[in-house]
């Protein structure tokens, strides 16, 4: 439902919504520069969802005196999160649009099991395929060297617990591809931390040592005590149940046959 | 400076924890750092609960891990000393009132 709705007084406010992970999502704008931007941007993540999260964008109009239950600044931008609704405001182009979006996604995640993580995840044979590391570990290299139509993301994963089984969507933030993500999503077949080296080899990791892969390279920007107990809860229980592998790797497509299947 | 043996610790409040394989990772909020504990710094973490004082913390090493009772004091001082200037424990005054 991206159709344009006049809902105020203050002037023409219009919508977008879309969906990232399966969290609806609705940016009410005025801005018609900024709205043109984000329904380009956020094209392939238009999915219509019932109910979903309001963010006014720069809307002078709505309440700030009722205390924020997360709140968060990007150069400039403000994230306020009060229990009458969402608020983005000092957003003065695409690009802190998409850092807010990001940084809410992380805290709102929690309530679906589910966290964002710096790694390149491809599909294959149905299935999701983690690659993480640090900076540099060659993230986006792996998605290079995988097929065309695969990479669900280069930059950053999205991944949550449904039903008892760990999914990993793509997301529409950039990395090196230049490129948004795929807007859909895989069971996880794996988390796998990128080491560079002269041979391919997989070595199957302990759950002690996939959560302190994950934890580095998880994004989340609350300092609030409880939500890290929240968030260290699901990475946990994502340490624990998923399989990880530490996985040395040639800069080349050869790596995929020492990958389990 | 050492604290009094005597002295009873607690968790800070303020952190995030969770045990995986006999290990315990500690999540300090305000500075996003990562700690970790191995098998017999979780076993003491576990039992940091506000009313145990090192010795008594210590006296429980002892009893669940090979070593001598003044090993065992001597290495749980050590750590809470360690733990205590990461802002990781705290100790509690005879008050009740928690002290950083």
């Amino acid at each position: 439902m991206n159709a344009p709705l006049a809902t105020s007084g203050r002037g023409l406010q219009q919508q977008f919504e879309l969906s990232i992970g399966c969290v609806p999502l609705r940016l009410q704008i005025s801005d018609s520069q900024l709205l043109g931007a984000a329904s380009r941007r956020y094209a392939a993540f238009t999915d219509v969802h019932e109910h979903p999260i309001a963010i006014a964008l720069n809307d002078a109009a709505l309440p700030e005196r009722e205390p924020t239950d997360f709140g968060c600044e990007f150069e400039g931008a403000v994230l306020r999160a009060f229990s009458s609704g969402i608020r983005f405001d000092g957003v003065k182009n695409q690009y802190a649009l998409d850092s807010l979006l990001r940084i809410f996604l992380s805290w709102k995640l929690l309530e679906y099991q589910g966290f964002l993580l710096h790694a390149a995840t491809v599909i294959r044979n149905g299935k999701a395929y983690i690659f993480t590391g640090r900076s540099g570990a060659g993230k986006s290299t792996v998605a290079t060297l995988s097929p065309q139509g695969s990479v669900l993301t280069d930059e950053i994963s999205l991944l949550r617990r449904e039903q008892a089984v760990w999914r990993a969507y793509g997301t529409p933030f950039w990395g090196e591809f230049k490129a948004a993500g795929s807007n859909s999503s895989a069971p996880v077949a794996g988390i796998f931390r990128l080491l560079q080296a002269a041979e391919n080899r997989v070595v199957p990791i302990r759950p002690m040592a996939i959560l302190r892969t994950l934890l580095p390279n998880v994004l989340f920007f609350s300092a609030e005590a409880e939500a890290n107990r929240q968030l260290l809860e699901i990475i946990s229980r994502a340490a624990t149940e998923l399989d990880g592998y530490n996985l040395s790797f040639r800069k080349n497509a050869t790596f995929w046959e020492v990958l389990p299947a | 400076m050492s604290t009094p043996a005597s002295v009873t610790w607690q968790k800070n409040p303020a952190l995030a924890w969770r045990e995986i394989d006999d290990e315990t990772v500690i999540i300090s909020p305000n500075d996003s750092v990562m700690h970790e504990l191995n098998d017999t710094g979780s076993f003491l973490w576990k039992n940091i609960d506000g009313k145990k004082s090192a010795a008594e913390l210590a006296e429980l090493l002892a009893e669940n891990y090979q070593v001598t009772p003044d090993m065992a004091l001597s290495d749980t001082q050590a750590l809470l000393e360690e733990m205590s200037s990461r802002k990781l424990v705290v100790t509690v005054a005879a008050t009740g009132a928690v002290s950083p």
